[in-house]
């Protein structure tokens, strides 16, 4: 496959492979997939497909049993542990489904927290977080705790945190997953904003109205890819 | 370094775990107390004993009925020794060769020292002495005389004075003035050379008399046994004086050759040498208990932190996601322990300060007007290292297995 400039992430004949006893289980088999700058992209498929796996391993928390993987370039299929933290500090921001705020932390303290691991000053880290909750529409709460606050505006705050250190790809599992429908379409609005400021996103959901959203949906079966296809119902921009 | 997060956010999790916290904070805090409060007293006790070995002079052996340090069940024994008297010291001073410096002495605490001005509190040493008494012991005079030799067989009232006693003349010389002990006069002749207090243990409350005025209204009710003390010539003729001492003793006392001493002889070596050994085991003790106590804190803190990373192996994650490398983990959780240890051994020194405080204001009002609080300082610099190195060394096998959890499994843990 011929090198593409604008390529963040190129995965070519992935493979993972867990070993359950004597049993392995094959997650991902032979999953090739290349990904620019700016795109909007689904992830879908049954449960089993193989979507979390692809996720992990696209989110640098895993690394492939065979198979290659280049960010930006860079080999991180032989990274260290300590390696691929820094990738996931400078270059992933990841929503999950369950939000994962730390309890007792502020939502400000929340969206600080990776600047606190890539080493920035308390000022500039304080400024910046303060602008990501502003961007998710949370000025007001930013002294709140989580369970001070409404489950969508918890998911804000995450997607704040996954904004703030101004990352190449922004990964989401199942964002609305824990929210109900029109709470999940007020966030799913949030992540179309994001594209259209320049924002990469690749979600997970087996929902087809939040896939609506992406331009590109890519389809898992058994772990190998399905369909890749662009999305023609895609709101215009 | 964010050191001021981590230490927070271990403040914030003792919070939240009320309980479990206290207890382990609580078993460090008994940990630091007993090493702090054990270590106190052994100084005390080592202190206080090797003063009053203090005043037996270089060279010098000391005879007394019974052993100053009595392990075991021997009372008995010594109980049945007849008494020590001015007559078997006579009777050595006669037949000594090897020496003249034969010094008696006795001491009888708790008296009360009138002037015409003021009194002192009822915890005045009085010693008995003769008129060789500074020759043998290490005790000295600043101002004044020593008692002569007639003063001391005919029981003269005078006396020589410590300087504990000295604001009890308003500022005047004590020299030719009367104090009273317990209705009789004395005419102050002498005043004793400073030594010093010993943590409270001053060793200059104290009035000299003659021996035999002494004897007469003074010697202890339980014990009227006088102390004798011996000085050699001089170095190399300490043993022959020792060998000496003790074949006229027993001579005086008739004791066949199969019969063993009915009396204690020792040098002021070999008496040193037994408050040494006492002091050493006390230390060897206290030690081994504090240590004993702290080492179960530390398990204890390792089983705290244990449980900590368990219950926050989700929140791990998280921070393993957004980008936390190894030793980000590991220095939080250490931060943690530390915390931790250093919150149990304030309560310790907490604890200790209390005790040692109320300890000192009791024996102030009681006894003791001139002891003033001692802030352990030592101890608290002690109890820091200790909760560090705790902390540090039964932290960091839960902050290591923190720092290495697979954060995928450990965002998926419930
Ligand atoms: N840690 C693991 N150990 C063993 N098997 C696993 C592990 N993680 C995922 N699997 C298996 O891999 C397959 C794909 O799982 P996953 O990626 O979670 O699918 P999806 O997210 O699409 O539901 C499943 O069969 C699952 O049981
Ligand atoms: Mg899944």
């Amino acid at each position: 496959m011929e090198s593409d400039s604008t390529a963040i992430i190129q995965i070519e004949n992935i493979a993972k492979v867990y070993e359950m006893g004597e049993e392995q289980v094959h997650a991902l088999r032979d999953v090739s997939l290349t990904i620019n700058g700016n795109e909007y992209i689904a992830l879908m498929g049954p449960s089993g497909s193989g979507k979390s796996t692809l996720m992990n391993m696209l989110g640098c928390l895993d690394t492939p049993s065979s198979g290659s993987y280049l960010f930006k370039g860079e080999n991180v299929s032989e990274m260290s542990d300590d390696d691929l933290a820094e990738i996931r500090n400078r270059e992933i921001g990841f929503v999950f489904q369950t939000f994962n705020l730390l309890p007792r932390a502020s939502a400000l303290q929340n969206v600080e927290l990776p600047l606190v691991y890539s080493g920035m000053s308390k000022r500039d880290r304080l400024d910046r977080a303060a602008d990501a909750l502003h961007r998710v529409g949370l000025d007001n709460r930013m002294d709140h705790r989580p369970n001070e606050l409404s489950g969508g505006q918890r998911q804000r705050v995450a997607i704040a945190r996954a904004l703030v250190t101004d990352p190449a790809i922004i990964l989401a599992d199942e964002p609305t997953g824990n929210l109900d429908s029109r709470t999940g379409q007020d966030i799913m609005g949030l992540f179309d904003e994001l594209w259209k400021a320049g924002n990469t996103i690749i979600l997970v959901t087996h929902e087809e109205d939040i896939a609506r959203h992406a331009h590109r949906i890519v389809r898992l079966r058994d772990g190998k890819v399905e369909s890749d296809t662009e999305n023609a119902h895609a709101p215009l921009v | 370094m964010h050191v001021i997060e981590s230490i927070i956010m271990a403040l914030a999790s003792v919070r939240s775990h009320m309980l479990r916290s206290s207890l382990t904070l609580l078993s460090i805090g008994i940990g630091v107390f007993a090493i702090i409060a054990s270590s106190g007293i052994t100084g005390t006790l080592t202190q206080t004993l090797s003063s009053q070995l203090a005043d037996l002079g270089e060279n010098s052996m000391l005879i007394q009925r019974t052993p100053t340090l009595q392990f075991g069940g021997n009372w008995r024994k010594y109980q049945s020794r007849p008494d020590l008297t001015p007559e078997i010291a006579r009777g050595l001073r006669h037949q000594m060769t090897t020496t003249q410096l034969i010094s008696v002495s006795n001491t009888s605490n708790g008296y009360t020292v009138e002037t015409t001005a003021d009194a002192s509190n009822p915890d005045v040493a009085v010693i008995g002495i003769d008129d060789l008494y500074f020759q043998v012991n290490a005790v000295s005079l600043q101002q004044g005389r020593s008692f002569t030799e007639q003063e001391v067989t005919l029981g003269s009232n005078v006396a020589i004075i410590g300087t504990d006693l000295l604001p009890l003349f308003n500022g005047t010389s004590p020299l030719g003035q009367r104090i009273k002990i317990r209705n009789q006069e004395f005419i102050v002749v002498g005043v004793l050379e400073r030594k010093g207090g010993v943590l409270g243990q001053s060793q200059d409350n104290r009035v000299l008399l003659p021996l035999s005025i002494f004897i007469k209204y003074y010697s202890s009710r339980w014990d009227t046994s006088v102390d004798i003390a011996i000085k050699a010539y001089g170095k190399d003729a300490v043993s022959a004086t020792f060998e000496e001492a003790v074949g006229i003793m027993r001579g005086l006392r008739d004791l066949k050759p199969w019969q063993e001493n009915d009396f204690e002889i020792d040098l002021n070596e070999a008496l040193a040498g037994q408050f040494n050994n006492l002091s050493a085991a006390i230390v060897v003790v206290a030690w081994v208990s504090g240590i004993g106590a702290l080492l179960a804190a530390g398990i204890g803190i390792m089983n705290m932190m244990l449980v900590s990373v368990k219950e926050r192996t989700r929140e791990i994650g998280v921070r393993k996601a957004l980008g936390a490398k190894r030793r980000w983990i590991t220095r939080q959780f250490l931060i943690e322990s530390i915390t931790l240890c250093q919150l149990g051994g304030f309560t310790g020194v907490l604890g200790g300060l209390a005790v040692s405080y109320s300890a000192t204001l009791l024996v102030r009002s009681s006894a003791l007007p001139s002891l003033s609080f001692v802030w352990p300082l030592e101890a608290i610099i002690f109890s820091v290292v200790a909760c560090t190195v705790i902390g540090v060394g039964f932290g960091f096998y839960p902050a290591w297995k923190a720092a290495r959890l697979d954060p995928i499994e450990a965002l998926r843990y419930e």
